[in-house]
């Protein structure tokens, strides 16, 4: 888990934090079936590649501009945690965070994460909020203060809005990109960038 | 570029060896090769010239097939390293093997190393500020470890002289403790970072916020273009804007034709002959064959980093010197210093929501030290000071993920700046500890059977006291100047974090408690000369390489004349 963890913290979001884990196969093994991912997973079962494209689908829809599963969001974070190593499911990690988001579900509408409508999914998300802790700001690319553990739903949050972000379409079209800005300019009007953030 | 000879002579003799290329060891080299000296550089990793080996250099994040990230493999050969959050895709070539260059840390201690042409000269920081006779003198006022031989006055020209070939850019200021230097432009503070400055200068008469100084080019020089602000410096600047040995030191050698450089070169020991009474030579270990080969020449410098150096002249033993070249004073190893690191306050400033700036600007604000700087800054907590590093800019996709909305407004939200943020972070002088050190480590072996290193230092109770005003300081300057959701924070690094070691073959007066005298020469081996972090004599605030690059080019400079007099 360890190299994952660094992978993840390295692209500037935290792991880490235990969720309870309980066992919760069975729902996942019965939600296959109507498992709706928009591409094929690697790393995730298909059942959690479903929760996965709905996760990124509700956070980040597409309006005039590209939504998260425009971009790939889904497909890109089952990539890099496949590419993180063999897969040891440990409490904290991110399939253990998302049986517990199914499990949830369960509970309080006897579906899946997926086949949720969007105020019931809201719903999911409000409670996950509450009890969520918040990143501390970094200095360098490190927490600094003392950083309460970041759980599964913050750190997957982080993960898909960097995945989205650092996208080549929304960083080139959306975004301001500028790869080599030549100079220093310490103040200028916001407006003059369409009140745009830089990509880089 | 013209190329590199990397064919070394076995049989021939050369005026001067450099060990190692890095910041302090590309100015030897371009020292002695312009004075006309046979130059041997040798480098124990591989050859890395200026753009052509910058492989990641112009890399947009999705270019990379993981966004920068690494994978297991490449975490795994940067196990210890990784701990300082600097590697990604992007550098991760740039960084040492810590499974082929294992060292043993008795207490935990980070040491980063770079093994390649240039060394960490291509990843540093590129803050460079002169130290002061307040630095110079300290270990003599206040009695921790042993007087400087040297004072301002004497590498004063030296940093002149290094300065106006490196292209060091900031603003003059006046101030007694962080002597102004040979200045190209410097960068601008930022819309936020002028109004704190106000702020802070206001509140806090003898504080000041001024722009870092850095070695970027705000000017053309000697043919390297300036900063275009793209703030990917690690990878390597296809500009030469910032000084690295890449760009700078060893072109400028190389065009003299006295420069050879031998790549894949583990320099094992320094050759002592009794009867001369000096050193003859050094013993390599070809990195890729194990061959063993011994070159010789009449000067030797070791600019192999601060601990490589001092692992060389611990490994240098003879009958002579039973506990390693130079050690005469039983303070070789001894004295490791470092800076303090990540101790300070962040927050947010209200306002500007509609400024913004343009450029990625890879420099930062600095405070200058201000306590025990005179007799009115005196603590009576501690001895020496402290700086802060810092900067303003606006915050992006992490502080959106705290948040607790989500959809379409939501995701329109993140494509604004976020709010302004400022931070101040502390480097602290750290005394020099006999007890904390170095030595020979012959039961963990490297990848080609030679003994390692065993690092055992800690931070005493003048550092923690420096870090605990500093944070108190950090959070204080804030407040007061009305930023909010202020986090204070000590993240309590070890030793290491800092990159910034210095010590273990000091500086001093008196070859009974040194191991270098004024011009950087062994005491007892005068042809041998230790001119990087490893002869520092105190630690000073303030970051150290600029004073590397000083004391190297004075060294040379004083080796070639020593060399001309026929004294060594």
């Amino acid at each position: 888990m360890l190299n994952r963890r660094e992978l993840l913290r390295r692209a500037s979001w935290l792991t880490g934090g235990a969720l309870a884990a309980p066992a919760m196969l069975a729902i996942l093994q019965s939600c296959q079936e109507e498992a709706k991912a928009s591409f094929e997973p690697t790393y995730f079962t298909p059942a959690e590649a479903a929760f996965v494209t709905a996760y990124v689908d509700t956070l980040l829809p597409r309006t005039e501009t590209p939504g998260g599963l425009d971009v790939g969001v889904d497909r890109f974070i089952d990539k890099v945690m496949a590419a993180a190593g063999p897969r040891v499911d440990t409490p904290g990690d991110f399939g253990s965070g998302i049986r517990a988001m199914e499990e949830e579900a369960s509970k309080l509408h006897g579906r899946a994460f997926a086949e949720l409508d969007l105020a019931q999914r809201g719903e999911l998300f409000a409670a996950a909020e509450e009890r969520s802790a918040r990143y501390n700001p970094q200095v360098w690319g490190t927490a600094v203060g003392e950083q309460p553990p970041i759980d599964f739903y913050r750190s997957f949050k982080s993960m898909v809005l960097w995945a989205y972000l650092s996208s080549e379409t929304i960083a080139t079209e959306v975004l301001n990109y500028d790869p080599v800005p030549g100079e220093y300019n310490g103040d200028i009007p916001l407006s003059s960038v369409n009140g745009r953030a830089w990509s880089l | 570029m013209a190329n590199y000879n990397i064919d070394a002579d076995k049989a021939l003799t050369y005026d001067v060896i450099v060990v190692g290329s890095g910041i302090s060891g590309g100015w030897a080299a371009k020292e002695f090769t312009e004075k006309g000296l046979k130059t041997l550089v040798l480098e124990r990793g591989r050859i890395v010239k200026h753009v052509e080996d910058y492989p990641t250099m112009n890399l947009d994040p999705w270019d990379m097939e993981l966004r920068g990230g690494l994978t297991p493999e490449e975490k795994d050969r940067h196990y210890k390293g990784g701990r300082s959050g600097f590697i990604g895709k992007d550098t991760e070539h740039f960084w040492a093997n810590d499974r082929e260059n294992p060292y043993t840390e008795e207490k935990p201690f980070l040491w980063i190393r770079a093994h390649q042409m240039g060394g960490r000269s291509l990843l540093w920081g590129k803050q460079t500020y002169r130290w002061s006779d307040i630095d110079f003198e300290a270990n003599a006022k206040d009695g921790h470890g042993v007087d400087w031989p040297i004072r301002y006055k004497d590498l004063e020209p030296w940093y002149t002289y290094v300065e106006k070939f490196a292209g060091i850019s900031g603003s003059a200021e006046n101030l007694k403790q962080l002597p102004d230097g040979h200045f190209l432009p410097p960068m601008d503070l930022n819309v936020v970072e002028k109004s704190v400055k106000e702020r802070i200068e206001k509140n806090h008469p003898g504080r000041k916020m001024i722009i870092g100084r850095v070695a970027h080019l705000t000017e053309p020089l000697n043919g390297r273009g300036t900063c275009q602000y793209r703030n990917r410096c690690s990878r390597g600047c296809p500009y030469g804007a910032y000084f690295s040995s890449n760009a700078v030191t060893l072109p400028a050698a190389n065009a003299t034709g006295n420069l050879t450089i031998r790549p894949f070169s583990i320099v094992q020991e320094v050759i002592y002959d009794e009867k001369a009474g000096k050193a003859t030579g050094v013993r390599v270990i070809d990195a890729e064959t194990s061959e063993v080969i011994d070159y010789k020449a009449k000067i030797i410098f070791l600019n192999a980093s601060t601990l490589s150096s001092t692992q060389i002249l611990l490994n240098s033993k003879s009958s002579r010197f039973e506990n390693g070249m130079g050690n005469d004073s039983g303070e070789l190893g001894h004295n490791l210093m470092d800076h303090t690191y990540r101790v300070g306050a962040v927050g947010q400033v209200e306002g500007f929501e509609d400024r913004y700036y343009k450029g990625r600007r890879p420099n930062g604000i600095y405070i200058p030290r201000y306590w025990n700087i005179d007799r009115e800054s005196q603590s009576d907590k501690f001895v020496r000071g402290f700086g802060f590093q810092g900067g303003a800019g606006r915050g992006g996709s992490r502080a959106a993920a705290n948040r607790a909305e989500f959809g379409a407004e939501y995701k329109d939200s993140l494509f604004a700046p976020g709010p302004w943020e400022f931070f101040i972070t502390g480097f602290s002088e750290c005394l020099p500890y006999h007890s904390n050190e170095v030595k020979l480590n012959t039961d963990v072996l490297d990848k080609w059977g030679q003994p390692t290193l065993t690092i055992n230092a800690e931070w005493g109770d003048n550092e923690r006291a420096l870090n605990d005003q500093a944070q108190a300081d950090a959070t204080e300057m804030l407040e007061q100047a009305g930023l909010t959701n202020i986090v204070s924070f000590n993240n309590q690094h070890e030793m290491g974090y800092g990159i910034h070691e210095m010590g273990t073959a000091r500086m001093g007066r008196d070859p009974k408690t040194s191991v270098l005298n004024g011009w950087n020469q062994i005491h007892a081996v005068k042809n041998v000369f230790v001119t990087d972090g490893a002869c520092m004599t105190s630690s000073a605030c303030v970051n150290p390489s600029l004073t590397y690059m000083a004391l190297t080019a004075r060294a040379a400079n004083y080796a070639v004349s020593e060399l001309n007099k026929r004294n060594i």
